[in-house]
């Protein structure tokens, strides 16, 4: 599943950690989601939404 | 517009490296740390027993002693940190209950080298010293298991999954080892099946498979 998760967090001038820490997860979480290796589980994507002011879909997006 | 990502480009290209070295030291320093523990045990045992401590065990001892202070101030002193990154709450309070972890293997190593065969016996099958075994025993049955729960319940689900990924494979690297091993023994090619071994090796596969989900 690809997202903009690196873009957005860029555009606030937030590190991994910084994110990771908002999101009370690992940097190596952040890592993980946004290079593709960890899909987050709905709650998370829904935290992640939440915090970008954004909905699920408009941050994740299926490959197919 | 875009912010310059400085910090965060120096933490990411350094993040590997960090890694790295700290599985290395890790590793390699914890093992000496839990040998050397479980010598300096094994040869008081031995100075206890012959009734009588010369000169030679007493520098023999200090000279452990102060290996072990050694291994344990250099572990310490080139443990690589990251620059002060800010870590969540929760991920904070599971490393440390990780630490403690970490230090119940010194009072496990030390009973373990309480047993009668001496430095070597941390992997021996021999017969153990019925006291050292229920306090062993105790301490892996009661405060590790504990201690593991509550990891569990604050480890995020990117390092929930890595650890059940690495359970997953390493069981099912179990029932492939235990029966191979078993009928080998039963064909007369391998010696009978050492529990401890095939733990360590299960042990190794959930390791790897851990590491490499939750770092690689």
């Amino acid at each position: 599943m690809k997202n903009r998760l690196k873009v957005l967090r860029a555009e606030r001038d937030w590190s991994q950690a910084d994110l990771a820490l908002r999101l009370d997860v690992s940097r190596q979480a952040v890592n993980a989601i946004e290079t593709g290796k960890h899909d987050p589980s709905l709650p998370l994507a829904f935290r992640i939404a939440r915090l970008f002011d954004m909905s699920i879909e408009e941050i994740f997006h299926d490959e197919a | 517009m875009t912010k310059p990502d400085q910090p965060l480009r120096e933490t990411e290209q350094s993040a590997g490296a960090v890694i790295i070295k700290r599985a290395a030291i890790g590793v390699g320093g914890g093992t000496v740390l839990i040998f050397l523990t479980g010598m300096i045990a094994g040869y008081s045992t031995g100075a206890i027993d012959r009734a009588g401590t010369s000169a030679v065990d007493v520098a023999m001892l200090s000279g452990m002693i102060m290996a072990l202070l050694a291994v344990g101030y250099a572990i310490w002193r080139f443990w690589p940190r990251l620059s002060a990154e800010p870590v969540a709450p929760r991920i904070k309070s599971a490393r440390i209950i990780m630490i403690l972890m970490g230090i119940m293997g010194v009072p496990l190593g030390v009973l373990l080298g309480l047993s009668d065969d001496g430095p070597a016996s941390i992997f021996s099958n021999g017969p153990a010293n019925p006291v050292v075994a229920i306090v062993a025993i105790g301490l892996w049955l009661i405060p590790v298991p504990a201690l593991t729960w509550l990891w569990w319940q604050r480890v995020d689900e990117h390092e929930a999954t890595a650890y059940r990924d690495g359970a997953f494979i390493a069981v099912h690297g179990y029932m492939f080892i235990a029966p191979a091993w078993w009928m080998a023994t039963r064909a007369g090619w391998l010696p009978q099946q050492d529990p401890i071994i095939v733990l360590l090796v299960i042990s190794v596969i959930w390791t790897i498979v851990w590491f490499a989900k939750r770092y690689l």
